[in-house]
């Protein structure tokens, strides 16, 4: 499918969450005639349904798209897709690394985020030819010149050559598309060089395996080619190559500056890493392309089946999943409370949701989940350094000498009216400020280091709180710094239950563990016996709550003789019980494990 | 006349319908196509005395029509397979038993009583009298949306107790303000009705009342109530011989000792259920729909052998005798134990049932948590 390489153009679409990248995509689709209009579904990028339902993107995806320019000539457009939440900021630079420029789309009506700015800077560090989009011209709101003057004076960009559009109207697309023709440069590489092709993403299909997702560089790729991965020197024979229409298509070969896919009999995705090079095995390239790092889990957490789902049905389940999300991981666990399951790891809270949810769905399995928590790197006093991923595997405090957590620097954009509720939420997040830099007369963004661990549990859902929705938030990982960390013990009855330890903040313990005894003296049903809750730091006990036992459950009446509406009654009322797990003596309803994420900052 | 906590099928009733309605329930009477003996008869759900004195006649005599009641019959409690009820406004069916003395119950409202009606359901063969009282004061009354006062129900209890023996009152516990509960209990024996039922006020789904639930009694007074009934009426001698009903000895309720012990019955009128051959089936419930197709069921439930296993034992586990070893075997031909095991060994543990060797049976705590057993049966 030989297009002259000078007539490719690789982008992407970079943008703040809500900003209107999803509906713009459709609409380049849809006037480049790449998919009929009438058998688009709305947001066809987007293509799991857990993607569609919640408005966000995980997975990157690669579209080709036709395109006539004025000037005549026949363009090829791909179009790469980036995901939209900070969750998975780092897919957003394997994206970009394929292109030679990208669309900054900024809402007319909102202006200039954090993510906006985070996206950009990713796309400049990479020296990709950027185009402001000022989108959403069609509302009344909008306000065109601030846009312009964000772009400028924030940004960097220059403002006065952005592309005024509506990716809902579909007002300025050709625009957007001319000046992908005439301002991104098309990819350099020579097409008859050793192969060199840089895998940008894969995904796995239950009928055809790995579908890896490359970018030649140089030279070309074919079927019954025989490759080699350069990071493994895995060998493979190429089946089949193409491009993304969105479906796939295969074609006679793939050139440099091309976009496409490939399959090759890889049976797993943890044989693929991103960011590789394939090469020719015939005629191999000495030098692998520049890669990028592997996300790291950074928040984790415990999954067990519950009454209904065995650990079997479980263990199956995750590998399936990690055949086509392996940037979660997960090993073996055990659970005095819970009993046998799998503790996993994440690249952020939503990416937890996200798959907790999969695994339900798609599984049919009834779960578990304990409270997130970060990993901690704890140095003994007998020198020996360990990574702790669950709260209860903690040491005793004795046999500690450092305990260190993970920390972060946030940019946060907020309007300066609410720059002081930003800093007070900051504060209560151990937050340290580093500076504020005033962006125009209206905004201004805070960068404060935080730990991983004040972030990853509710800052998100609090910062929208206090700025009215405004607020937007960035970050990145900074490493480990020591903290002043204890084990915060609860107990049933007595008896410690492993998976509601949790690790705070020592000057923070006493609030988190009131709070959270109360929230589970709430969460927990009462039940034929008393039942005490106790919340210990150290081995002290700084808290007891007690959930009264059962006054009365009877039936009254045996309604007018139908038993069997009773015994159904009783049946339903027992399935509803699928989601308790028994913890000795006590049955805990799931919520209660999750209990944590609930207690607030004053510990209410 | 219809309970705002009642979720028993109810009918406006207007001109004619009544006459409608007796000639339907007449009917599903004379087609019925089951066994042709009963021992005992409920009339129940409602107010009878909104039938016209011709219409209850009617109903007698069809029921003699179809079944076989005869006074002084021979036939055994345990060999009699046939069991008629007539539910008026449908889901409390009766029962008509073959025994001695054949159970025949009509529910009657404080006000629907007069020595003059009294006298007319005695001579049509009603033997037994279920009063609703629900209590005897008349905040409470407001509160439960009860037509009658406190005086009419005196005035009532006064009337059946002179013209029958064998009586009952139904009290309500866990209505607003729990502080009059002890009074009526007290009143209550005062009257010596030799049956008391005392039922806990729930909050249904499609009723009035579940509006109103917020306003309920906590879950602790209630208990409170309902241990206070147990003590009073205990130490009136009154035995407690089911979750809700205490009865003076010999004055047990056959009728409803049906239902916990899982036998079969019949029942007739609309939204009424019955229990034969196996089958749990209820009747149309729609007013208008019985009218035309009276006995046609809206629902029938073919009962698996396990299900029926859970039924009868969540059943005999709401009475004081519990269940007999023996009987379960005759019954199913295999073991508590083997059928049911673990849960029975959790509950013995948990206190809520105790195994004198010969049979199971709930404790105090087992009749305060009932549904507690039938949680750990199903
Ligand atoms: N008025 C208007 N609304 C838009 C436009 N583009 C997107 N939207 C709406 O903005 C919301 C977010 O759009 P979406 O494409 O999902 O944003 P994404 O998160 O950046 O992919 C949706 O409700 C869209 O319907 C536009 O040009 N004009």
């Amino acid at each position: 499918m030989t297009t002259p390489i000078e007539n490719i153009r690789n982008f992407s679409i970079i943008a703040h969450i809500d900003h209107g990248k999803s509906t713009l995509a459709d609409r380049l689709l849809e006037v480049t005639k790449t998919i009929d209009k009438r058998l688009m579904k709305e947001q066809t990028l987007d293509s799991m349904d857990i993607e569609r339902e919640r408005g966000i993107t995980i997975k990157s995806v690669a579209v080709r798209m036709n395109y006539k320019s004025k000037d005549g000539k026949d363009y090829v457009l791909n179009l790469i897709d980036t995901p939209g939440h900070v969750d998975f900021a780092y897919e957003v630079s394997r994206s970009l690394a394929a292109c030679e420029g990208a669309l900054l789309l900024v809402d007319a009506t909102q202006g200039v985020e954090a993510q906006t700015l985070a996206n950009a800077y990713k796309a400049i560090e990479q020296h990709l030819e950027i185009i402001p989009v000022i989108n959403k011209i069609d509302l009344a709101s909008a306000d065109v010149e601030s846009a312009r003057r964000q772009f400028t004076d924030i940004v960097g960009l220059d403002g006065s050559r952005a592309v005024l559009a509506s990716g809902k109207s579909g007002l300025g697309v050709e625009d957007i598309l001319e000046a992908i023709v005439e301002r991104i440069p098309p990819p350099k590489g020579d097409r008859k060089a050793p192969l060199r092709a840089l895998i940008f993403d894969a995904v796995y299909n239950d009928y055809r395996g790995v579908i890896v997702y490359l970018r030649v560089v140089e030279g070309r790729i074919a079927a019954g080619f025989k490759v080699k991965m350069m990071s493994n020197d895995e060998k493979y024979e190429v089946i089949e190559v193409g491009s993304l229409t969105p479906q796939m298509r295969a074609a006679e070969d793939l050139e440099a500056g091309e976009v496409g896919y490939m399959i090759c009999n890889i049976r797993s995705l943890d044989k693929t890493k991103i960011g590789d090079t394939v090469t020719d095995l015939l005629k191999p390239a000495t030098e692998a392309l520049p890669g990028y790092s592997e996300p790291k889990p950074v928040v984790f957490c415990g999954m067990y089946p519950a009454a209904d789902t065995d650990y079997m049905q479980l263990r199956d389940a995750l590998d399936r999943l990690r055949l086509n999300d392996c940037s979660f991981s997960f090993q073996a666990d055990s659970s005095d409370a819970l009993g046998l399951g799998y503790r996993l790891g994440f690249l952020g809270l939503l990416h937890m949701e996200i798959v907790q949810e999969r695994l339900e769905r798609e599984f049919g399995l009834t779960l578990v989940t304990t409270v997130p928590n970060v990993s901690y790197r704890v140095t003994l006093t007998s020198g020996e350094v360990m990574e702790i991923e669950n709260a209860s595997k903690m040491p005793p405090s004795n046999e500690i000498d450092v305990t260190e957590e993970p920390y972060i620097e946030a940019d946060i954009m907020v309007p300066t009216q609410y720059l002081s509720a930003v800093i007070d939420l900051c504060k209560k997040k151990r937050g340290i400020h580093i500076r504020v830099d005033y962006i125009d007369a209206n905004r201004c963004m805070a960068i404060y280091q935080m730990p991983l661990a004040e972030i990853v549990l509710d800052f998100y859902d609090k910062l929208k709180t206090y700025t009215r929705g405004y607020g937007s938030l960035e970050y990145r990982i900074l490493g480990y710094r020591p903290g002043d960390l204890v084990k915060l013990d609860i107990m049933l009855n007595g008896d410690r239950v492993d998976a509601l330890s949790c690790i705070v903040h020592r000057d923070r313990a006493a609030i988190v563990g009131r709070g959270l005894a109360a929230k589970l003296q709430k969460l927990i049903p009462r039940q034929q016996f008393e039942i005490a809750i106790q919340a210990a730091i150290g081995g002290k006990i700084i808290v007891r709550e007690t959930v009264k036992s059962m006054g009365k459950n009877v039936t009254a009446k045996c309604y007018g003789g139908d038993i069997s509406r009773k015994r159904k009654l009783l049946e339903k009322q027992k399935a509803g019980k699928k989601r308790m797990k028994q913890v000795g003596s006590v049955e805990v309803p799931q919520e209660a494990f999750m209990a944590l994420l609930k207690v607030d900052d004053d510990g209410a | 006349m219809a309970c705002p906590y009642c979720d028993f099928v109810k009918r406006p009733i207007s001109g004619d319908a009544p006459d409608e309605f007796t000639e339907a329930l007449c009917r599903e009477i004379a087609e019925f196509e089951g066994p042709g003996e009963a021992r005992s008869i409920f009339f129940g759900g409602g107010t009878p005395s909104l039938l016209s004195e011709r219409g209850f006649a009617r109903i007698f005599e069809a029921l003699h029509h179809r079944f076989e009641i005869a006074e002084g019959g021979s036939s055994s409690r345990s060999t009699a397979g046939a069991q008629s009820s007539i539910g008026r406004a449908g889901a409390r069916p009766s029962q008509i038993e073959i025994t001695s003395h054949p159970e025949i119950t009509i529910e009657v409202n404080p006000d629907d009583v007069t020595p003059e009606r009294a006298r007319f359901w005695r001579g049509l063969g009603v033997n037994r009298l279920s009063l609703g009282v629900q209590s005897f004061d008349d905040v409470v009354l407001k509160f439960l949306g009860r037509c009658h006062d406190t005086e009419a129900a005196r005035r009532a209890c006064g009337v059946i107790g002179d013209q029958f023996e064998n009586w009952g009152v139904d009290l309500i516990f866990g209505a607003k303000p729990p502080s009059a509960w002890a009074a009526s209990v007290a009143e209550c024996v005062r009257f010596a009705p030799p049956h008391v039922s005392t039922y806990g006020l729930t909050y249904e789904e499609r009723t009035p009342f579940w509006k109103q639930r917020h306003e309920a009694v906590g879950d602790d007074d209630a208990l409170a109530q309902y241990r206070h009934a147990m003590d009073a009426l205990g130490a009136a001698g009154y035995e407690h011989y089911e979750v809700s009903n205490f009865a003076r000895t010999g004055f047990e309720s056959a009728h409803n000792l049906i239902y916990w012990r899982n036998e079969e019955y019949a029942g007739f009128g609309p939204g009424a259920v019955s229990y034969l051959g196996g089958v749990r089936a209820r009747n149309l419930s729609r007013i208008d729909t019985y009218l035309t197709r009276p006995g046609e069921k809206e629902e029938s439930l073919a009962l698996s052998a396990r299900e029926t296993k859970v039924e009868t034992l969540i059943q005999h586990f709401r009475t004081r005798a519990g269940i007999e070893h023996a009987a379960y075997r005759a019954r199913f031909g295999s073991e508590i134990e083997e059928d049911f095991g673990d849960a029975i060994r959790t509950l013995a543990a948990r206190g809520l049932i105790a195994d004198d060797g010969g049979r199971l049976s709930p404790t105090r705590r087992g009749y305060e948590l009932n549904n507690e057993i039938g949680l750990a049966l199903v």
